[in-house]
C-alpha cells in the first residue's frame, strides 16, 4: 500500500500528544524549573589526551554564588559508566582522552556564575600523544588509551575458504569504502532537571532512551540502592540513539546531592557537539568476486571502525555491521574481519541504524560495480543473488522466514521511478533529449529544458536490518496492562517518546483491542517509579514488544473484566464485550454499538473494585525477552526487516551539488499500526539518511570538533529534502505470525546512501565510496558540455 | 559581574509587559526565563536553527540573536499567542500541523510554526518553492520535512477559508 493520509482513512489520526505540541505547552524536561535550583555546568578536558597533574577548584569554590563543587573524589559509587562496558569516568581522575572528557562540575545560583566558576577551576595538564587515526591506534609503538589497549572489540565470520575461491573468480571487485562521523543532531540538547527530595530519595528529570538503565548506572556512581532513585525520561526533544548512554546525568545527580538543592543542567549545542555521541566512522574494504554468470562466489570484508575515547556500544554496533557487510545474498566463501579501535577523536556510540547504514553502503556498492562488470541490470542482479526464503541469516543462523525480501524487491522492480530508469536505459541510444522528454514526461519537478550539465540518474539499493539486541545480550520485554482507579484501561511500558509515536500507536493498540475511545485510556510511560520493566526503546523493538505484550495481557484483562461486569449487572459474560466508555451488549449493529449506552461503565467498575477492595484483580502484568535465534551466534538476530529505496538525483557538473529528486523506499516490515507514524519514520530516517550521503561529518583536526555547531555541520533544510518521496509499505506476515508489527525506527535511514551513489554512477559515471560525496569529484572538464554547443548562462 | 537593570517595555501576545532587565539581555531568555514561556525553544543559539523564532511586530526573529534594547516597545508573539479568540482554540496553522504530522518530538514545532504564520501573512498562498524559501531558517531532525510541507499547504487553504468565511459573516450582518 502506498502510505498516505488518504490510503490510511480512518488510522491517519492526529497524536494524543500532538496538542501540547503545536501550542508550546509541553513541558520538555529541559524546559523544568524548580524552587531555589541551581544551575550545573561541566569543566572539560582542553586537550584530547593528557595526564592530569594537578587539579586545584578552591577558587571556584570561595566565589560568591558557587554552591556546590565536584571532582572525581565527590563519587561515592563507581566513577564510571556505559551501558555495556562502564569505562568512561563520570569524572576524570588522572588521564583525559578525549576533549568532552569532564574534569570537574560547578553549581552556582546563576548560570553566568556557574559558567565563570569553571574558569576558576585551575587544571594543570601533561599533554600527550594524540591518536587520530585507528591505524595508528593499532599500532605497537602507539599510547595504550586503556589498560587492556587500544582494541574495544574484533568480530570475525568464516567459511568455506575466500582467498582460494577469489583467485578463481572470473570477476572481483576490490573498494574500499569510508563513512562519516556523524552526528544525531536532535535540536533538543541534553539536559535535565535534578531533585533532591524530602524523603531522601533522587528524582531525575532527564531524557534517554531506558529510564531503568540510567537509574542502575546513577545508582551505581551514587553508591545507592536503584529504588531511591525515580527517573523520569520522556518527552524527549529527538534522541536518535544519542541518549542512550548517560550524558549530564552524573554530574546533575551529584551536585543535587552535594548541594541539596535542585540541579538544572542543559548542555549548549557546541557542548552536546563536544561531548556527545556521534555515528563510528567506519573504513570498509571489500573484495567479491563472481563466477562468469554473476554468481557470487566469495566476499572478503574488512572493517575498521573508530570507537574514539570510550567503549559505549561500540562492540554490539561492531557486530551489527560485521552482520550486515554480506548483504542479504548467497555466497559460499565468506571471510569477514572487523576491529573497533579506542581513539582520541570525541565519542563513536549508538545512533539509529546501528553500523547498518556503514555495512549496506559498502555491501550495496559492491553489488553495482558488480552488475556493471558484467553488464547486468543492477536489480537482476541482486535479484540472481538474493538469499532465499527458507536460507539462514547472514551468521548462517535460523531466522524468522517471511518473503519480505522477495516483496520489497518486486515492489521496488515495479515502483514508478525504476520503470523509468528501465525505459531511460533502453532509449540510451536515443538522442539526449528525448531521454528529457521522458524525465519530463513522469516527473512533474523535472524541468522541460536541462542544460548539458544537468546530469540525472537513478539508483537503487536493498536492506535486510535486523531488530532487537541480538542473541546473546539481555534484551527484556514486557508491560502492564490494568484499569485504574478513575476507570480508564491503563497501559504501562518502560519505553520513551522521543518523537517517534509511540504514544499514539500505542492508543491505536489499545482501540484496537478494546473498540474503545482515546478518553476511555491511560498511557504511562518514561517514569521508573510508574512503569515495570519492558526494556529499551532502541533497535527497532518497542512496537513489536509492545505489540506482543498486549497480545498477552488481553485475554486475562478481557474475561476478569467481563466476569466482573458478569458480577454487577447480570448479564451473561458471553453477551458482553469492550467499547466505547465502558462494557457493551455484544452485537453486530454498528448503529446499537455506538449510540447506545453502556451496561456499565469502566468508571463504575473501577468504584465497584475500590470499594470492594479488589483493584489488584484489574492489574495484569506479563513478562517475556525478545525474541532471539536459538544458535548461538553472537548479536544474530533473528527478526528482520526488509528495505529497497530507488532514487533519482540531478548532478550539476560545474559545482558539484547533488539534489535528490524523486525517492521510493519500500518497506515489508508486517502491518502498519500507525500509518502517520511509519510514513514520518521513513520520511525522517530517508532525510537523515540524505544528509550522511551529502554534507554531515562533524569534522575533526587533531582530536578537535571543526564542526562546532549547525552552521558549519550541515544538516538538510527544507530546501535540501527530496522532490517527491513515495513509501510503500508491505504489510503480509506469514500465516499464524507471532511477532506483529515490526520496528521502522531505523530501515528508513539505511539503504538511501547507496542509492543515491549509485544514481550518481548513473548521472555523470563517477563512483563514490566515500561519504560525504566530495563535489570535486564531480565537477566536470568544460569541455565535455562545450563539445555539444551550449554555454553556461 | 555587574549588570545595570533598565526598565524594558513591550506587548507579549497582546500583553504589556514591564521587567527591570540588562538591555542587552537576549529576548530568547527573557521570553523563556523572566516571562516562563517555555513554548520558545533553544537549541543552536547562533541563529541557525529556528527553533527560537518568534515574530517581532509581525517579522520572524531568532530570539537567541535579538537582545532586548533591540525589541523594547515592540509587538512580541511567541506560539503562546497564536490562539484563536479562546486559549484553547488552535490557530488553522496549529490544527493543520496536527493533522498532516507535521512534527514528530515537537521541539523544532514553535519556531516551525512561527515562520509559517510569517509566511501566510505575507504571502497566502505560496508554492512549494515559496514554502522551503520561508522556513528554511528552521531545522527539523525527525520528520524530513515531509508532513511539514503538507501541513504548510493544508495550512494555506485553512487560513484562507478562515479568511473568506470573515467577510460573509460581516456581509450577512450589514
Amino acid at each position: 500500500m502506498l502510505l498516505n493520509r488518504e490510503s490510511s482513512g480512518e488510522r491517519w489520526r492526529k497524536r494524543r500528544d500532538g496538542k501540547e505540541k503545536v501550542t508550546g505547552e509541553l513541558r520538555y524536561l529541559t524546559d523544568m524549573t524548580a524552587e531555589g535550583m541551581l544551575y550545573g555546568r561541566v569543566l572539560r578536558s582542553i586537550h584530547p589526551h593528557a595526564r592530569i597533574l594537578s587539579l586545584d577548584v578552591s577558587e571556584a569554590e570561595a566565589y560568591e554564588g558557587v554552591i556546590a563543587v565536584i571532582t572525581h573524589q565527590d563519587v561515592p559509587g563507581l566513577n564510571r559508566f556505559g551501558i555495556a562496558t562502564p569505562d568512561q569516568p563520570a569524572l576524570c581522575e588522572d588521564t583525559v582522552r578525549y576533549i568532552g572528557d569532564a574534569i570537574a562540575a560547578v553549581a552556582a545560583t546563576s548560570l553566568e556564575i556557574a559558567e565563570h566558576a569553571l574558569s576558576l577551576i585551575h587544571v594543570e595538564y601533561e599533554v600527550l600523544e594524540t591518536i587520530t587515526d585507528p591505524t595508528r591506534a593499532l599500532e605497537e609503538s602507539a599510547p595504550r588509551l586503556h589498560p587492556q589497549g587500544n582494541v574495544l572489540h574484533r568480530t570475525q565470520v568464516k567459511r568455506g575458504s575466500t582467498d582460494t575461491a577469489l583467485a578463481d573468480c572470473a570477476y572481483v571487485v576490490h573498494q574500499v569504502y569510508s563513512t562519516p562521523r556523524q552526528m544525531h543532531a536532535y535540536m533538543e540538547t541534553e539536559g535535565g532537571l535534578f531533585v533532591p527530595e524530602s524523603d531522601g530519595r533522587l528524582t531525575v528529570y532527564a531524557p534517554t532512551q531506558h529510564g531503568y538503565k540510567d537509574r542502575m548506572q546513577i545508582a551505581r556512581i551514587l553508591g545507592w540502592d536503584e529504588e531511591r532513585i525515580r527517573v523520569i525520561s520522556s518527552p524527549i526533544g529527538g534522541s536518535f540513539g544519542g541518549k542512550d548512554e548517560l550524558n549530564v546525568q552524573p554530574y546533575g545527580s551529584l551536585l543535587a546531592l552535594k548541594s541539596g538543592r535542585p540541579i538544572k543542567m542543559h548542555n549548549s549545542r557546541q557542548e552536546s557537539v563536544r561531548a556527545g555521541l556521534k555515528r563510528h566512522p567506519m573504513k570498509i574494504e571489500m573484495k567479491t568476486g563472481m563466477d562468469e554468470q554473476g554468481r557470487l562466489i566469495a566476499h572478503y570484508v574488512r572493517i575498521v571502525a573508530d570507537t574514539g575515547a570510550y567503549a559505549t556500544l561500540g562492540a554490539p554496533v561492531l557486530n551489527f555491521a560485521t552482520e550486515h557487510s554480506m548483504g542479504p545474498y548467497r555466497m559460499e566463501h565468506v571471510d569477514v574481519e572487523g576491529v573497533s579501535v579506542y581513539t582520541n577523536n570525541g565519542l563513536s556510540g549508538e545512533f539509529r541504524g546501528f553500523g547498518g547504514n556503514q555495512a549496506i553502503f559498502a555491501m550495496e556498492g559492491q553489488m553495482d560495480r558488480l552488475a556493471e562488470m558484467i553488464h547486468m541490470d543492477p536489480w537482476e542482479f541482486r535479484m540472481m543473488n538474493r538469499r532465499l526464503q527458507h536460507d539462514p541469516g547472514p551468521l548462517e543462523q535460523r531466522i524468522l522466514q517471511t518473503n519480505g525480501l522477495e516483496q520489497v524487491m518486486q515492489a521496488l522492480a515495479e515502483s514508478k521511478l525504476w520503470q523509468r530508469k528501465l525505459q531511460l536505459a533502453s532509449s540510451a541510444d536515443s538522442e539526449w533529449h528525448d531521454n528529457v522528454e521522458v524525465m519530463s514526461g513522469l516527473s512533474e519537478e523535472s524541468s522541460t529544458f536541462q542544460p548539458p550539465w544537468i546530469k540525472r540518474g537513478i539508483g537503487a539499493a536493498l536492506a535486510m536490518h535486523g531488530a532487537g539486541l541480538g542473541y546473546g545480550i539481555d534484551d527484556p520485554a514486557g508491560g502492564r496492562l490494568a484499569l485504574n482507579e478513575q476507570g480508564k484501561i491503563e497501559v504501562s511500558f518502560s519505553y520513551e517518546e522521543f518523537g517517534q509515536g509511540l504514544i499514539a500507536t500505542l492508543e491505536m493498540m489499545l482501540m484496537d483491542l478494546f473498540q474503545c475511545e482515546p478518553d476511555d485510556l491511560s498511557i504511562v510511560i518514561g517514569d521508573t517509579d510508574r512503569v515495570p520493566h519492558s526494556g529499551s526503546s532502541t533497535a527497532s523493538r518497542s512496537t513489536t514488544m509492545a505489540w506482543m505484550a498486549l497480545q498477552r495481557l488481553k485475554t486475562p484483562f478481557l474475561q476478569t473484566i467481563l466476569k466482573i461486569a458478569t458480577q454487577i449487572t447480570g448479564v451473561p459474560s458471553e453477551q458482553l464485550t469492550t467499547g466505547v466508555k465502558g462494557i457493551r451488549l455484544l452485537t453486530d449493529d454498528p448503529i446499537l454499538l455506538e449510540e447506545s449506552e453502556p451496561v456499565i461503565t469502566y468508571l463504575e467498575i473501577a468504584e465497584y473494585m475500590s470499594q470492594a477492595g479488589q483493584q489488584e484483580q484489574l492489574i495484569f502484568d506479563t513478562e517475556f525477552a525478545y525474541p532471539t535465534t536459538p544458535d548461538a551466534v553472537v548479536g544474530g538476530h533473528y527478526l528482520y526487516t526488509y528495505a529497497a529505496v530507488a532514487a533519482e538525483v540531478e548532478v550539476n557538473t560545474l559545482t558539484g551539488h547533488v539534489k535528490l529528486l524523486a525517492n521510493y523506499h519500500t518497506v515489508a516490515a508486517g502491518p502498519v499500526i500507525n500509518p502517520m507514524g511509519f510514513l514520518g519514520q521513513i520520511e525522517g530516517g530517508s532525510v537523515m539518511a540524505l544528509g550522511f550521503t551529502l554534507t554531515e561529518d562533524a569534522v575533526m583536526d587533531q582530536g578537535h570538533y571543526l564542526t562546532k555547531n549547525m552552521d558549519t555541520y550541515l544538516i538538510p533544510t527544507i530546501k535540501d529534502m527530496h522532490t517527491s518521496l513515495e513509501v510503500e509499505a508491505i504489510e503480509d506476515l506469514p500465516e499464524g505470525d507471532t511477532f506483529g508489527p515490526r520496528g521502522i525506527g531505523e530501515i528508513g535511514s539505511v539503504a538511501l546512501a547507496p542509492a543515491i551513489t549509485a544514481a550518481i554512477r548513473d548521472a555523470v559515471g563517477v563512483w563514490v565510496p566515500h561519504l560525504p560525496v566530495a563535489r570535486e569529484l564531480l565537477i566536470q572538464p568544460i569541455e565535455t558540455w562545450q563539445e555539444e554547443g551550449v554555454s553556461p548562462r | 559581574m555587574k549588570t545595570t537593570n533598565t526598565t524594558w517595555q513591550a506587548t507579549v501576545n497582546r500583553e504589556h509587559r514591564e521587567l527591570q532587565i540588562d538591555p542587552s539581555r537576549r529576548l530568547l531568555d527573557i521570553i523563556r526565563g523572566d516571562l516562563d514561556l517555555t513554548g520558545t525553544k533553544v537549541s543552536c543559539e547562533i541563529g541557525r536553527c529556528g527553533a527560537c523564532m518568534v515574530l517581532i511586530d509581525g517579522e520572524p526573529v531568532n530570539s537567541c540573536l535579538t537582545m532586548a534594547y533591540q525589541c523594547a516597545g515592540k509587538e512580541i508573539t511567541t506560539i503562546e499567542g497564536l490562539h484563536g479568540e479562546h486559549e484553547d482554540q488552535l490557530h488553522p496553522i496549529q490544527e493543520a500541523f496536527l493533522e498532516e504530522g507535521g512534527f514528530q518530538c515537537g521541539y523544532c514545532t514553535p519556531g516551525m510554526i512561527i515562520s509559517t504564520k510569517a509566511l501566510l501573512d505575507q504571502n497566502p498562498l505560496p508554492n512549494d518553492h515559496e514554502i522551503k524559501e520561508g522556513l528554511c531558517g528552521n531545522l527539523c531532525r525527525c520528520t524530513g520535512y515531509g508532513g511539514i510541507m503538507r501541513a504548510v499547504q493544508s495550512a494555506a487553504t485553512k487560513c484562507q477559508q478562515q479568511d473568506t468565511q470573515l467577510p460573509t459573516q460581516q456581509q450577512i450582518i450589514r
